[in-house]
């Protein structure tokens, strides 16, 4: 019953994710440029949640985004599964305490999945290449991320937990970096 | 333990307090804020006076200065022709203008007699690298896909995907859009890509070698291609750029509609 509960609540905070990103944060922007909460949100669900949730998670989000924004349909839906994927093994072998390797972890997956949906664009949309300016959008993006990781990390943190202790039971912490 | 969370929570507010100091400079598009005033007051004094100095210590010798002011009053004359030169080619550009008048009058009237759906956008992008926008007008009200998408000032762009009642249309500024375009002076036609750079200018790319592109010269849909109409609004040329081979020069285009604030549009349904 709990396990229920927790998903409506992960499909809820998705829905508040997709809105911020739509009308907050194309508003309130750095020199014009975005971050991108939906990286944030799969890698924070794989990392607690495990790899499988992770993937699951990444494919909804992202064929919802690619139905209702995208060009094409399996852009978003890839790559943010392969995030989850990504967060599900980084669970594995590092600690979540630590906020570093978290804000490390965020400005990695942005960073590799923005690259990832430009290649696939340039190749199914023929989009033109602008080497320079993708990477000057994309640090800032990047920066952008880790700022609002700092931010939200405590928050979910907890949450984070409870969905573990849920899922997982308890486990004895052998690692420690 | 009590000391460690504080710790945590101070750092958090930093945080969003640096964040929001962050977006409201970096948005600062041009205007003089509060933050600009304040250092100019401070360091400017200090600029003048050594500006002043500067002057008496080279001021000295009256030979140079002369020098100078030679190089000054040819620079001028210089400007001076180049900008004749402007006007004249301006002059003959005004004149071909002139010839194609009454095909511009049918084209304005045609523009005026497509049948067309007005819409509303809902929905903005959440990219950085793409710019889609959806309206609130689908299959239901007659949009079907590839249709033209136009403001009151200029082209918008087309649609692309279309559900019954919304409808995805990729602006012309979208770094994957392609428009053939042309100049409605010389008639030139060029492709205006739209640019990761700017939110508000196209990059126009194969003019021809032969063609004169002047600043403040209208661009308008050449209607090659089969998507978009002729004779549609696209916008002002801003800038042309030349490089070392002719071939590869290009224009930048200032965009007639303004995109941050585009809010009503119309689908043309010829």
């Amino acid at each position: 019953m709990k396990k229920i509960w927790i998903n409506i609540a992960l499909v809820f905070i998705a829905l508040l994710v997709y809105f911020l990103q739509e009308n907050f944060f194309t508003w309130f922007t750095i020199a014009g440029i975005m971050p991108n909460l939906f990286v944030i949100f799969t890698l924070f669900i794989g990392l607690f949640c495990g790899r499988n949730k992770g993937i699951i998670y990444g494919l909804i989000i992202g064929l919802t985004l690619d139905i209702v924004v995208g060009n094409k349909i399996g852009i978003y839906a890839v790559t943010l599964a392969c995030v989850g994927l990504t967060a599900g093994m980084f669970a594995k072998n590092f600690s979540k305490d630590s906020r570093l390797t978290i804000m490390l972890m965020v400005a990695g997956l942005t960073a590799a999945f923005e690259i990832v949906v430009y290649i696939l664009n340039y190749f199914i949309l023929d989009t033109n290449v602008e080497v320079f300016e993708f990477i000057k959008i994309l640090i800032i993006e990047v920066v952008y991320n880790v700022i609002l990781t700092i931010i939200i990390y405590p928050l979910f943190k907890k949450f984070g937990y409870f969905i573990e202790h849920e899922y997982k039971g308890d486990q004895i912490l052998t690692r420690y970096f | 333990m009590y000391k460690e969370k504080k710790k945590g929570v101070w750092g958090i507010i930093l945080t969003i307090f640096i964040l929001i100091l962050i977006v409201i400079v970096s948005n600062n598009d041009g205007e003089n804020s509060f933050l600009e005033n304040a250092c100019s007051k401070i360091i400017m004094p200090i600029q003048n006076g050594f500006t002043f100095l500067k002057n008496k210590l080279s001021g000295n010798d009256s030979f140079f200065a002369d020098v100078e002011k030679l190089k000054e009053e040819n620079e001028k004359l210089a400007n001076r022709n180049k900008e004749l030169e402007k006007t004249l080619k301006e002059i003959e550009s005004i004149k071909t203008e002139n010839e194609t008048l009454k095909e511009y009058l049918g084209l304005t009237e045609k523009y005026k007699n497509y049948k067309t759906i007005p819409g509303d956008v809902i929905n903005k992008d959440i990219s950085n690298y793409s710019r889609t926008i959806t309206i609130n007008i689908g299959a239901k009200d007659g949009v079907k896909k590839d249709m033209t998408v136009i403001a009151e000032e200029g082209l918008v762009g087309h649609v692309i995907s279309v559900t019954d009642t919304t409808a995805k249309v990729q602006t012309i500024i979208d770094p994957a859009s392609s428009v053939s375009t042309m100049l409605s002076t010389t008639k030139e036609a060029i492709v205006s890509k739209g640019t990761l750079e700017n939110k508000q200018t196209l990059k126009a790319v194969y003019i021809p070698t032969e063609a004169s592109v002047i600043q403040g010269d209208s661009i308008q849909t050449s209607g090659l291609g089969g998507v978009y109409p002729k004779g549609i609004h696209v916008g002002t040329i801003k800038k042309v750029v030349d490089t070392e081979n002719l071939t590869d020069r290009y224009a930048l285009v200032d965009v007639a509609v303004d995109f941050n604030k585009l809010n009503s549009v119309l689908v043309i349904n010829q």
